[in-house]
């Protein structure tokens, strides 16, 4: 069972992964971006610009679902003390930092023609603002921190508090009077989107995922080579 | 049709510049990853051919990553 979790057992899938990946990206990004574009209809009060969602929301979605990975992996490795758990986190964050940052500016551009401004500090885009710089905080961790387990401490404990904000993110529009709307997709409930432009959504999301996998099997094969040229130098 | 297209019935800056700078944004990623990864795999094909012919060989033979790096590295050339 842990011969899967050998370095060179996930390096060779790895490889396998990137291939194929490639092999259907584009055919699928073209087919969510013909939905997105053509096929999905404009909002009865948004018109067209409701299709900014297509990529706004999305990338919302990453930049939390990836901060929320690297929080409960950051705990793991508190206990665990899982090496590998810090490669992956390490692969994951820059990937999180672009989608949020994505999202607010795309949630910028969405709010001038439907709000009337390209920024307002409620509750939930100051919310979104506060992860990207957990973001920061975690990445350049690693950056500005010479000292490997000490950088690792400390972009844990930034992870594990930066948790706190994932619930206050999600729940602002219900806690607080925003100018966001409340959630249209809910996981528990009936969703309040049509399926005409659900499934775009999701389509786009899938095709975000995909790019999301393809950037993280990248980073973490940069980050298995890291590792070796060190252990070759030992040799 | 196409016009109507491009314009979005006057929304067209707003979707077409959110998609632009998305995509913009995922192709400057890809390209600096799949550049750090190359620069990596590169220097550590180096060291490996740098090493002497038994420590190489050591190294290939107890390194899966080493021998795949080093073969993907020579198709490259």
């Amino acid at each position: 069972m842990f011969k899967i979790l050998n370095l060179s057992n996930i390096f060779y899938w790895i490889e396998k992964l990137i291939g194929f990946i490639n092999s259907v990206f584009f055919i699928l990004l073209l087919v969510a971006l013909s939905f997105a574009l053509i096929f999905s209809p404009p909002d009865y009060l948004q018109g067209d610009s409701v299709r900014i969602m297509y990529v706004h929301v999305p990338s919302a979605w990453i930049g939390l679902a990836s901060f929320s990975s690297i929080s409960i992996l950051s705990i793991a490795h508190f206990i665990f003390k899982i090496k590998n758990i810090r490669l992956i986190t390490k692969s994951i964050a820059p990937i999180g930092l672009m989608f949020t940052c994505l999202a607010l500016v795309t949630g910028s551009i969405w709010g001038q023609p439907t709000w009337g401004t390209w920024w307002v500090w409620d509750a939930r885009i100051t919310s979104m603002f506060i992860l990207a710089l957990f973001y920061v905080g975690f990445i350049s961790t690693h950056k500005l921190i010479a000292n490997e387990n000490k950088a690792n401490k400390i972009s844990s404990i930034i992870a594990i508090i930066g948790l706190i904000n994932i619930p206050i993110i999600k729940y602002s529009v219900d806690w607080w009077n925003t100018l966001h709307q409340p959630a249209s997709i809910k996981l528990i409930g009936e969703s309040s989107i049509h399926s005409s432009m659900l499934m775009p959504l999701l389509l786009m999301f899938f095709v975000f995922i995909l790019y999301c996998a393809l950037i993280f099997l990248m980073k973490y094969k940069t980050e298995i080579i890291k590792i070796k040229k060190k252990n070759i130098k030992r040799i | 049709m196409i016009q109507n297209f491009l314009s979005m019935n006057g929304y067209g800056l707003f979707v077409w510049g959110s998609f632009v700078i998305t995509f913009v944004a995922c192709g400057l990623l890809y390209y600096r990853t799949h550049k750090t990864l190359k620069k990596y795999e590169r220097e550590f094909a180096k060291e490996i051919n740098e090493l002497s012919f038994e420590r190489k060989k050591i190294v290939i033979e107890n390194s899966k990553i080493a021998s795949q790096v080093l073969s993907s590295f020579s198709k490259t050339i």
